[in-house]
């Protein structure tokens, strides 16, 4: 048995494994379900640079087979990760709740299934994976009813139509080619021919970029995110969406090939897509800017960093697809981090995720907040976090390659990050500490050993990007892209370096002779927080805030201009359809003469059809 | 051989010491400067030239209040962006970090400044240092509409992210500020250039009259000294990074300040008439003219780079 069939297994009969040992213990099943999603990250850490192909079974004429190369193992190191720290994380935060055997259940047989996308050689595999992720992540989104189910439900009903498309056009591929290896599809995309190969491209965007919540496919991501539980969140945001990434990499450079990509003819697909890309930058981030509840806006951030993806990856040139592949792996970090501060929050405060109604936990929740700061300024993209260099790198290729609207519209985004990412942070850990929280405690440690990990991924790849851009300029190159000149420091090239180590030395530097600086002055006095400076007026206690509308003169400017007209359309679309099913509905009156008459109707139809079909 | 790269890596390792000391005495001579010119359009005398320095050295002698940690590391946090943001600039051609990324990290680290003063002023729990912030954001927000505009125009046009290739460029086929295509990028930069440095009529986050001095309410002391010394840090940015892209930089640091006075002056003049907007009007100015120039210049150069 090869150890990729083996990592599946032992990931999907952990899954029900721990299940079933949710009956008997709940502590050896917490154990059970710490150590099987560990164990996966161990297997894949060490097929690292042992790439293979095996047939696991014979389906009858298509051989379903697994495979491992640098992009699977990239992504498949990525899920394990954040699958194992996310259930750490739900130990305390799932505790105490109902049906949380069934919650650990889904969440392993998430990870699993992910696995099993990454690692399959073929699309009926491929097809068979997502949809067990698919329908295990819906059941996690609604997981706490009420709101949950109807979030959903959205979520769902766009996963389906994504999952036809894809159904389609893998059937095309079949009935074209007769195979759905992915390899031996390889050579016939450079035969195809380009309209086809659009056909192809169109049906697989409609399939990844729903679940990628590309816009105008958005629209089911926010209301799931934010009703997910918030270990899920994590897991949801940071790659089960990214899926969709993975989806686009194998499409796009494995199967069709970077040539036929990027010189699809007249249509232009790749510049398209980065339009698409650049949009989806833009308005999801400033809509972000406008949400109250706190895993609402990042949800919109999710929405709004897979635009930096989809440019970097559309341009389809080498830093340009590095940028792009790197910052998945940087967003996975980030916003699993953020959605865990979230969660370790809401933990505490018993549930409360309104931005309006916290304030001032930072002196109360100390370690969260520094995962909060580090996740936000990931999501930023401040130098020294990992979020910079990838940014650093698809800015310098839209700069280099000519296109400043693109760049704009990138780094236009950045601004409205900072924004809507500084009331975040300003809204739950600073300003004023309502009285109602001031008891509070700090979260456990099996919520702060995962905030800690993620927020040293997020430095270590700022400050030593080399580690991770290796794997992904061997991606990169066996895209067949030119090999990019990486060092452990970031980038070397003639048109601009990037060298993090420099900057962080000199602004550790900076920052202790300032620091020193500041000592030569007198000492200071700590106060707490009611003793502010009001110039002269009264300060009522507990009813001195500045945190409900922040940005109230920009809301009021820009709130006409950012309707989310897709979601307003499908919103439009599913009440029509329900209002026409409501009318149908109506010719079911339960009274039998009614009935009786429609069959004679319906007899005296097929009658005259009969007749007019004579004549 | 080796004494040669010896005394390249002393000389360098000079230049990293000497250039933030230089922004700042050259920052601080700015400050002076403009409280006198002030004074002279007021028809008072003024302080005295050096009185930002007697400030300083009077507020690290005074007693501050602290918030907590973060209210201290965040003006840290700030002054150091501000001075790593210079490492990265040309002065003359005294230039020490340039080789290690070039504008957007420019443009990145420009960021970590009123990052910095954010979170610091968002500890001390103040409404009046929030409403400040909030608003510092929302200008930065609006000004920076048209500066990525401007910037991504003179990279485009140079094809380069790196400033100190720009100065050459420009020493050879004449200041860009007068050629045809970064015209209008850089009057557009003029416009927005009291925003960028908290000037009037931008002087929206501080309003000492509305939100007793925003951000800077709950500094006292030593704090107040350290944001003193950020915002002359600020002010030597925004104008070095105009002299450097639009006015052919400086052959050597002499006539690199030249320009800069020549510059600042023009922001202390605009300074000393125009009332503070309000920031509604604020933002609907930045994106209404400024913007308009740069997007025009933009695809200007566009058209020309086909």
């Amino acid at each position: 048995m090869s150890s990729l069939g083996l990592l599946l297994i032992i990931a999907f009969s952990g899954a029900f494994i721990t299940y079933f040992l949710g009956k008997i213990s709940l502590k050896s099943r917490d154990f059970f379900a710490v150590f099987i999603s560990s164990v996966c990250v161990a297997i894949i850490a060490r097929l690292h640079n042992s790439y293979q192909k095996i047939v696991y079974f014979n389906f009858f004429d298509l051989p379903l087979t697994l495979r491992l190369d640098t992009l699977s193992w990239f992504f498949a190191i990525a899920i394990a990760t954040v699958g194992a720290l996310s259930i750490i994380f739900s130990l305390s935060y799932i505790k105490g709740r109902e049906r949380t055997s069934f919650y650990y259940l889904m969440m392993l047989l998430t990870n699993a299934a992910m696995l099993g996308i990454v690692l399959s050689g073929d699309l009926v595999s491929f097809y068979v994976f997502w949809e067990i992720m698919s329908w295990s992540a819906f059941l996690l989104i609604s997981y706490n009813r009420g709101p949950a189910l109807a979030a959903g439900m959205k979520y769902i009903i766009m996963s389906v139509i994504g999952s036809c498309a894809m159904l389609i056009a893998v059937l095309s591929l079949y009935a074209a080619y007769g195979t759905l290896t992915i390899c031996e599809l390889v050579p016939f995309a450079a035969s195809a021919s380009s309209g086809y190969i659009l056909f192809l491209l169109i049906l697989f965007f409609i399939a990844f970029g729903i679940k990628n919540a590309v816009w105008p496919f958005h629209s089911w991501l926010p209301p799931a995110h934010s009703e997910a539980p918030s270990p899920f969140s994590a897991v949801l945001s940071g790659i089960l969406v990214r899926m969709g990434m993975y989806g686009f990499l194998l499409v796009f450079f494995t199967i069709v090939g970077l040539k036929v990509f990027v010189g699809l003819g007249k249509t232009n697909f790749h510049y398209v897509l980065a339009w698409i890309g650049a949009i989806n930058i833009v308005i999801p981030t400033f809509i972000a800017m406008l949400q109250n509840d706190s895993k609402r806006l990042l949800a919109w951030h999710g929405v709004g960093q897979g635009g930096y993806m989809i440019l970097g990856v559309a341009l389809g040139s080498s830093l340009g697809v590095a940028g792009g592949t790197f910052h998945i792996i940087n967003h996975t970090s980030y916003i699993a981090l953020l959605f865990l501060v979230v969660g370790a929050v809401e933990y505490r405060t018993n549930g409360i995720r309104d931005l309006n109604s916290l304030g001032g936990l930072i002196k109360k929740m100390p370690v969260t907040f520094i995962g909060a700061l580090v996740g936000a300024c990931g999501l930023i993209g401040v130098p020294l976090t990992n979020g910079f260099v990838s940014k650093w790198l698809i800015y310098k290729t839209l700069i280099l390659d000519k296109h400043p609207f693109l760049a704009f519209a990138a780094l236009l985004g950045t601004w409205g990050t900072i924004l809507s990412l500084y009331k975040f942070l300003h809204n739950i850990f600073l300003g004023q500490l309502p009285e109602k929280y001031k008891d509070i405690k700090e979260a456990p440690f099996s919520m702060k050993f995962p905030i800690i990990i993620f927020s040293g991924i997020i430095i270590l790849f700022g400050i030593l990007p080399g580690i991770p851009l290796r794997v992904i300029n061997a991606i990169g190159t066996s895209f067949g892209l030119k090999s990019l000149n990486v060092t452990i420091w970031g980038i070397a090239s003639e048109t601009g370096t990037l060298n993090t180590i420099n900057i962080f030395t000199s602004l550790l530097a900076v920052g202790i002779i300032i620091w020193l600086i500041s000592r030569f002055g007198r000492k200071t006095a700590a106060v707490n927080q009611d003793d502010n400076y009001a110039a002269g007026a009264y300060v009522p206690k507990d009813k001195y805030y500045y945190t409900v509308d922040f940005y109230n003169p920009l809301y009021r400017m820009i709130t006409p201009y950012l309707r989310d007209f897709a979601d307003e359309f499908y919103m439009r679309l599913a009440r029509w359809g329900r209002s026409l099913c409501g009318k149908l509905r109506r010719i079911y009156t339960g009274d039998i003469g009614n009935y009786v008459m429609y069959i004679v109707l319906f007899l005296a139809l097929l009658i005259a059809f009969k007749l007019w079909g004579r004549i | 051989m080796i004494t040669g790269a010896l005394v390249h890596w002393c000389s360098d390792a000079l230049k990293i010491f000497v250039s933030p000391i230089l922004a700042f005495i050259i920052g601080i001579f700015f400050l002076g400067l403009s409280r006198k010119i002030m004074a002279r359009i007021h028809w008072r005398y003024g302080p005295p030239l050096l009185q930002p320095v007697i400030d300083i050295i009077k507020l690290f002698s005074q007693k501050g209040i602290s918030h907590g940690g973060l209210f201290n590391l965040g003006i840290i946090l700030s002054i150091a962006g501000c001075v790593v943001v210079i490492l990265f600039i040309p002065f003359g051609w005294m230039c020490p970090l340039s080789a290690s990324g070039g504008m957007l990290v420019i443009l990145y680290m420009m960021l970590l400044a009123p990052l910095g003063m954010a979170l610091s002023g968002g500890e001390a729990a103040n409404p009046n240092i929030s409403i400040g912030i909030s608003r510092k954001l929302i200008l930065s927000l609006a000004y920076e509409v048209p500066l990525l505009l401007i910037l991504l125009a003179v990279m485009t046009y140079y094809n380069t992210i790196s400033v100190v290739k720009i100065v050459p460029e420009q020493q050879n086929a004449g200041w860009s500020l007068f050629s045809l295509p970064l015209f209008l990028p850089g009057i557009a930069y003029i416009l927005i250039l009291p925003a960028i440095l908290g000037k009037r009529p931008f002087e929206i986050v501080q309003a000492s009259q509305e939100i007793s001095s925003g951000p800077m309410a709950e500094y006292g002391g030593g704090f107040l000294a350290l944001a003193t010394i950020q915002h002359i840090l600020n002010l030597f940015i925004g104008i070095a990074l105009f002299v450097n892209l639009f006015l052919g930089g400086g052959s050597n640091p002499f006539t690199f300040f030249l320009k800069m006075l020549a510059v600042f002056v023009i922001t202390v003049f605009i300074n000393a008439v125009f009332p503070r907007l309000r920031i509604e009007q604020a933002v609907g100015y930045l994106w209404r003219w400024p913007t308009m120039l740069a997007l025009i210049g933009l695809i200007l150069v566009m058209i020309r780079c086909k």
